[in-house]
């Protein structure tokens, strides 16, 4: 039988060809593998379950090519593309152009048992905490997962020794920069070991480029009593297709938290597996996304749960308007045995326009007895009571509104622990309801 | 001076006001009572610029002119307040910062500067001492997990803070036991005086103990039917509101 290829599709399997690695043999294979998944695959659309909100083969039109950027990018167009607020948070840089670690305009980061790597020297010498990269269990065959593979051509490794605690966050800046319309594949590979303490802030931004296709996969190994923080924005325009995914397994007792601020931004699907390997681990997934006009943003989480005693709570904020549409896909697995799984998650929609769409379905697969889960889900507008209420202590109506729609994300926000960062997301936000 | 005139008030073709003709003059303190259903609230609510109400007669004039073309805050700036039967809970907006919020709102509305933080903490933390508003009370979310009492001692406080022309209190009694009524009243005798109207309205005499008006009116039907001294509050304690609402019916 003849396979039906969308463009795309060819130009990303024409793409893929010519995207290789050079690694270890099992990257190689595995490489291939992701090829060959791709190519069986294609782009998942509406009759694939898990993308039955976000159709891949409709909104993914034609691939752009891939980036290759300039040297005469520096650190002065690079603060440009940060904005004051991201230039100035309080981390240890590290940049990855066009999905490339730049260590020329990263920090160099001089702390005892944490070591940093490009991907591409981490493939050609690697550690033995490496392999096993690109194997984490995440789900079913992935088709986004498989062409992060198959096209990934850089990336950030690194390695947080045992009980080493950071003294500041790390600051993973993803920047797109070009003249025209590109694409990058790009991976995060970070290990932590038992009873280290490392905070992430991800954020990605555009220098130039006029349109941008991303796909990034991270990969967090967290170790027994470990603590991680994961907390990612994304700033860039409307003729963006994002893809990722957050792929973490977690050891005993740990304790990961992650947060994701989308503020409008074209088409993105983030998808977050967690996989709570050791007993009494806990995780906190949240964000809050200010969507307007034809923004497409898909968040899709996978808490699975294989040890004993461990917590997952997620927690979602999404503001709509226009014609912007929202997907939030939430699943708790509890596999056999995993006893005293404590299990929560809800997400909130907010819709501030006729047009705009929330398409939210929570799942819960359960194969053991003694657990406590829960899920639920809500969406409404503006509570005209509420407004009243305010307009009838003195605000006017759109400073009325503004404060009902930051109570309504604040309760997100809170889980946000570095105050700067918390503050800027607060004040995005801000920037958004204002219009 | 608050004036209304032959107001007349429909909710869904339904006639709720059919013709209240009041003057509530400078520095005096007028109840309304009546029984449930008589129109109450809806008065409160049109006055306070609540949308859901259509005004197919008469006119509300504040100090000579109509609000009804202004909007709940301007009506605010210009003077008035209405505290709320039942005020709403807002998680996510802590108290402290939806009171420095409406304050600054008003002063900027009324052509007056906005006050600094600090000034603004010191304003907000005094007149809560003097209304027992606990300090955390002013951290938490806006009347969030707040008792009834703690909730109407809000409304005060805002009322306070607001420093508005005329006040107008609605069911302000209700849900709270004599203790917390003691202090909202204490709070709201202490607002009175010759630049300030107020126009209480409460089903029960009961409040009228502690804020003593000039004037009681006898709401029914959407209509004002008596209009006495205070010793019509005691009248109708003892009698109830039937003979209103057979003479109304």
């Amino acid at each position: 039988m003849d396979v039906v290829r969308t463009e795309a599709e060819s130009e990303l399997i024409a793409l893929s060809e010519k995207a290789r690695l050079n690694g270890p043999a099992w990257f190689e294979d595995l490489q291939a593998k992701a090829r060959a998944d791709f190519s069986e695959l294609g782009l998942p659309s509406r009759r694939v379950e898990a993308f039955k909100y976000t159709d891949l083969k409709t909104l993914f039109k034609t691939a752009f090519p891939p980036a290759t950027g300039s040297d005469k990018f520096d650190q002065v167009l690079l603060e440009t593309a940060l904005g004051q607020d991201l230039a100035g948070l309080d981390a240890y840089r590290l940049v990855l152009v066009n999905g490339q670690f730049d260590e020329r305009l990263s920090d160099n980061i001089a702390l005892d048992g944490v070591d940093v790597f490009s991907l591409s020297d981490a493939l050609s010498n690697p550690p033995s905490w490496f392999e096993g990269m690109g194997q984490l269990e995440a789900g079913e065959r992935d088709a986004v997962q498989a062409l992060n593979l198959a096209l990934v051509q850089g990336g950030l490794v690194v390695r947080v020794e045992e009980k080493v605690q950071l003294d500041k966050p790390l600051h993973v800046v993803f920047v797109s920069q070009g003249e025209a319309a590109q694409s990058f594949a790009s991976r995060l590979y970070i290990d932590v070991g038992a009873g280290a303490e490392v905070s992430l802030v991800e954020s990605h931004v555009n220098s130039g480029a006029t349109g941008m296709q991303s796909n990034v996969v991270t990969e967090w190994r967290v170790g027994s009593w470990a603590r991680v923080r994961h907390y990612k924005q994304t700033r860039f325009g409307d003729e963006v297709l994002h893809l990722a995914n957050v792929i973490g397994q977690l050891g005993q007792e740990t304790d990961f938290k992650f947060f994701q601020l989308t503020v409008d931004g074209g088409v993105s699907r983030n998808q977050i597996y967690l996989t709570f390997e050791g007993d009494d681990a806990k995780a906190d997934v949240s964000g809050v996304a200010l969507l307007d006009q034809q923004t497409h943003a898909d968040m899709t989480l996978v808490m699975a749960h294989k040890g004993t005693g461990c917590e997952s709570r997620e927690l979602f904020k999404t503001v709509l308007n226009g014609e912007a549409r929202a997907v939030f896909q939430g699943k708790v697995i509890v596999e056999p045995g995993a006893q005293q799984t404590d299990g929560e998650m809800m997400s909130n929609a907010l819709l501030l326009s006729e047009t705009a769409e929330f398409d939210s379905k929570p799942e819960l697969e359960i194969y053991a007895d003694d657990v406590v889960c829960g899920h639920g889900a809500t969406s409404g507008q503006i509570d005209e009571e509420l407004l009243f209420y305010l307009k009838a202590r003195g605000l006017p109506e759109q400073a009325a509104r503004e404060l009902l729609i930051q109570a309504f994300v604040g309760e997100a926000f809170e889980l946000v622990e570095i105050e700067a960062l918390r503050e800027q997301f607060a004040a995005r936000a801000s920037e958004w309801y204002a219009g | 001076m608050l004036e209304i005139k032959n107001l007349h008030v429909e909710v869904e073709g339904q006639p709720i006001l059919n013709g209240i003709n009041l003057t509530v003059p400078k520095g005096e303190v007028h109840a309304i009572m009546g029984p449930n259903g008589s129109g109450k609230s809806t008065l409160s609510y049109v006055i306070a610029g609540k949308d859901d109400y259509d005004i197919t007669d008469g006119d509300i004039l504040w100090n000579g002119e109509s609000v009804l073309e202004m909007a709940p805050d301007e009506r605010v700036a210009a003077g008035l307040f209405l505290a709320f039967q039942y005020p709403v809970e807002i998680p996510g907006v802590a108290t402290m910062t939806f009171l420095r919020s409406a304050i600054n709102a008003v002063r900027k509305a009324r052509g007056e500067d906005e006050l600094s933080i600090p000034d603004m903490m010191k304003l907000i933390q005094g007149k809560a001492k003097e209304l027992a508003v606990k300090p955390e009370m002013l951290k938490r979310g806006l009347n969030v997990g707040f008792s009834g009492g703690e909730k109407k001692r809000m409304e005060i406080l805002q009322m306070a803070l607001l420093e508005p022309g005329f006040c107008i209190m609605d069911e302000t009694d209700s849900g709270l036991d004599i203790d917390a009524l003691k202090v909202v009243a204490d709070g709201v005798n202490a607002l009175r005086g010759p630049d300030r109207g107020m126009l209480v309205i409460t089903h029960y005499q009961r409040l009228l103990n502690y804020i003593v008006p000039d004037k009681v009116h006898v709401l029914s039907d959407g209509r004002i039917v008596r209009t006495g001294d205070k010793s019509l509050a005691l009248e109708l304690e003892q009698s109830g509101y039937a003979e209103f609402e057979e003479n109304a019916a």
